[in-house]
């Protein structure tokens, strides 16, 4: 008898509610059902390490740790490194992530692009004069978040973590080999959350396989002030075949200098002329100015074949999550975080079950795959219908003189939602989508 | 790709050794500049140095090659840039105001960054193709020298300008007549086949559903095969169509066969 009743109430434990401490954003509560059949585990809460100490990862252990699991975040570069970045952030990261505004360094409100024929088109006209572009740094952004989840109870553990050991069994733990201080250490833990962005080294310990990337390029320059005046509020953006065969180059301004920079895919070894290009065609703009930094990244272009294997699942840039079109991916990268570790608590019951690989699969990836994937799968055909030529990129900048493409532009960018658009406003935009490819094509190709 | 990714592999510092292509130097990028400005010279077009020789800083700055495009079209306007190098050590200055542009369209009847029209007329009204003709050379000269833009000299010019009566009767009416054609010719012949098979007539024809899907097929291959290339980038449309869905599918095919270890 007493052993029946000891057995009942391991089976069904009482009904507990988590609710995360946020003042802005929605209360979220886990109310753990006792439908689980992952075992419990013995008096000690969920480990969970999380590697990679950027968006991603930072979100990630915020979400586990304010559920109640023991949170390791490994981030091996101090805090003040700066990851080349072009450092913009939409609205509505701002508001779902708290990100206070004294992190953000400027409010882009203006954006212009120019065609290979140097058309340019100017964006921003339709925005509200509460809705801007933020910029801004990725080392004060990073180290916020960083330490916001250390205060909501992640230990941070500043090291380099050199091999992922995976477990025998379902239920012993994935061993995490790092270096600290020089001296060699191992963690094991229970589930891993790779963050550890485009060569993730979490990726390569469960054959994840590999991806395609792009290569971003850019160069910061100090301006001269009245040159600096220009690039205040406006960002700008350059297309053509001088530029990049496939990407876009960009004149982003930053807190006190300008991100001159452009990416590829598939000419990666003649970066370097891209970036002579760029410089080229922004020459005036730029003149006087001061190279103060070189740097460059890979950015994946799509997600990885393995998301999740076992009890480790990869978030933001380890997992692919960057946009085509426009290589957007540190809204993506804080979003795959938070929801990897909400799944994670859900699936433990806050820390007091092991999780398995259905788990993850069906509360993380399932539901980031629903809500995203047509935003991914979109920007991907744009990119491969506007950035395959020059033509097809002239008639792209003749299209965004339209106040709808630019307001629904704006508003799919800064709110992640598919904008509720006009039916009509919409044949009339893909009806001129048509027609200024054809005409673009016509002139460019004789 | 992975021999990319093979050399983007973390080390300790964040930015990366770069992969230069083998026919240039290796370069390393640090975080703070050191960069020797020479070194990155070669990178560049072999182009001789400025005659005003500033001399090269270790400081960060990087030094740019400004005599590159030197004119051979006609159309090219090239200037002499002047360097002025700042008094203090740190020299190697972008382009300071002084440079002009150094390669520009120009055209007669190219006016303040669009084609001016009243240069086009003919018989009292604008000649639209040949204002089709002059830009389609335009962008034909830009793409071989790109040009710097200019926040004084904006291009205004876009394709919308050009009414659309000129763009059917200059490309779609040929190109009409032409599917026509091929449309009428595949039609009479397999009408004659048909009967000469079957025995059914032209309006008998009309009335079965399967001589209306055969139609159908030819119209839609007449419309959309035009070149042989045609059908190998059809094939490949739809390749690259399904691509990038497939790589976001690829995660869950794992589902089914025997499930990795936990």
């Amino acid at each position: 008898m007493a052993t029946a009743f000891s057995t009942l109430t391991v089976f069904f434990p009482s009904k507990t509610t988590i609710t995360r401490p946020h003042s802005h954003s929605h209360p979220l509560t886990i109310k753990a059902s006792s439908n689980s059949t992952n075992p419990p585990l013995p008096g000690r809460k969920l480990r969970a390490a999380v590697i990679g100490g950027g968006p991603a990862g930072s979100s990630a252990a915020e979400a586990l740790a304010s559920g109640g699991i023991e949170t390791f975040l490994f981030e091996r570069n101090p805090p003040t490194t700066a990851k080349p970045c072009g450092g913009a952030i939409p609205l509505c990261m701002l508001e779902e992530f708290n990100i206070p505004s004294h992190l953000i360094d400027r409010h882009v409100t203006r954006m212009r692009i120019f065609s290979p024929s140097n058309l340019s088109v100017d964006f921003g006209k339709t925005l509200r004069p509460n809705e801007f572009i933020a910029m801004l740094r990725r080392e004060a952004l990073d180290s916020f978040l960083r330490s916001r989840a250390e205060s909501f109870g992640a230990k941070l553990v500043s090291g380099l973590v050199t091999n992922l050991e995976l477990p025998e069994s379902s239920t012993s733990p994935y061993v995490v080999h790092y270096t600290s201080d020089n001296s060699r250490h191992s963690l094991p833990v229970d589930v891993v959350v790779g963050a550890d962005g485009a060569n993730s080294r979490v990726a390569r310990s469960i054959h994840a396989g590999t991806y395609a990337c792009a290569i971003a390029f850019q160069e910061r320059i100090k301006l001269p002030d009245h040159k600096m005046e220009y690039y205040n509020d406006l960002a700008e953006m350059y297309v053509g075949n001088d530029v990049s065969p496939d990407f876009y180059a960009w004149v982003f301004p930053k807190c006190d200098h300008v991100a001159v920079g452009t990416g590829t895919v598939c000419a990666k070894q003649n970066i370097k002329l891209y970036q002579k290009g760029i410089r080229e065609r922004v020459k005036h703009k730029i003149s006087g100015g001061k190279v103060i930094k070189v740097e460059a990244h890979p950015i994946p272009e799509h997600p990885r074949p393995i998301r999740i294997r076992g009890r480790v699942a990869l978030v933001g840039d380890a997992a692919g999550y960057v946009t085509k079109c426009s290589g957007e991916g540190i809204y993506f990268a804080a979003k795959s975080g938070r929801m990897c570790g909400e799944a994670i608590v859900k699936a433990s019951e806050g820390g007091d079950r092991m999780v398995n690989e259905d788990d993850l699969k069906r509360e993380y990836l399932r539901v980031w795959d629903s809500k995203y994937v047509t935003t991914f799968r979109f920007l991907d055909l744009l990119q491969r219908v506007f950035y395959g030529s020059n033509a097809a990129r002239e008639a792209l900048v003749e299209l965004c003189d339209d106040e709808y493409v630019q307001r629904m532009t704006f508003e799919s960018y800064l709110y992640k939602k598919l904008a509720d658009g006009d039916r009509l406003q919409d044949v009339k935009m893909v009806w001129n989508t048509i027609g200024s490819l054809i005409k673009c094509n016509m002139v460019g190709s004789k | 790709m992975s021999i990319s990714l093979a050399l983007f592999s973390p080390p300790t510092q964040p930015p990366l050794l770069f992969p230069s292509s083998p026919s240039k130097p290796h370069l390393t990028l640090i975080p703070h500049l050191s960069l020797r400005p020479s070194k990155f010279h070669t990178t560049t077009k072999a182009s001789a140095e400025n005659g005003a020789g500033t001399s090269p800083s270790a400081a960060a700055a990087l030094e740019i090659q400004p005599d590159q495009k030197v004119a051979e079209t006609p159309k090219q306007v090239v200037q002499k840039d002047e360097r002025s190098v700042g008094a203090n050590g740190s020299a190697g200055a972008v382009e300071t105001e002084e440079d002009k542009v150094l390669s520009q369209f120009v055209d007669p009847k190219w006016l303040g960054g669009t084609w001016d029209l009243s240069q086009f007329r003919k018989d009292g009204k604008t000649d639209w193709d040949a204002v089709i003709d002059a830009e389609a050379r335009r962008r034909k000269w830009l793409e071989g020298n790109p040009e710097t833009s200019s926040n004084d000299a904006p291009i205004v010019f876009d394709t919308s300008i050009i009414p659309w009566w000129a763009w059917i009767k200059r490309f779609h009416l040929p190109e009409a007549e032409l599917l026509n054609g091929r449309a009428a010719m595949i039609g009479f012949f397999m009408a004659y086949l048909v009967d000469s098979l079957t025995g059914v007539g032209l309006v008998d024809q009309m009335g079965n559903f399967f001589c209306k899907t055969l139609l159908f097929i030819a119209v839609v291959g007449v419309l959309l095969i035009r070149k042989n290339e045609d059908l190998e980038n059809l094939k490949k449309l739809l390749d690259e169509t399904t691509f990038y869905d497939k790589q976001w599918q690829a995660t869950w095919q794992d589902e089914k066969p025997g499930s990795s270890k936990n």
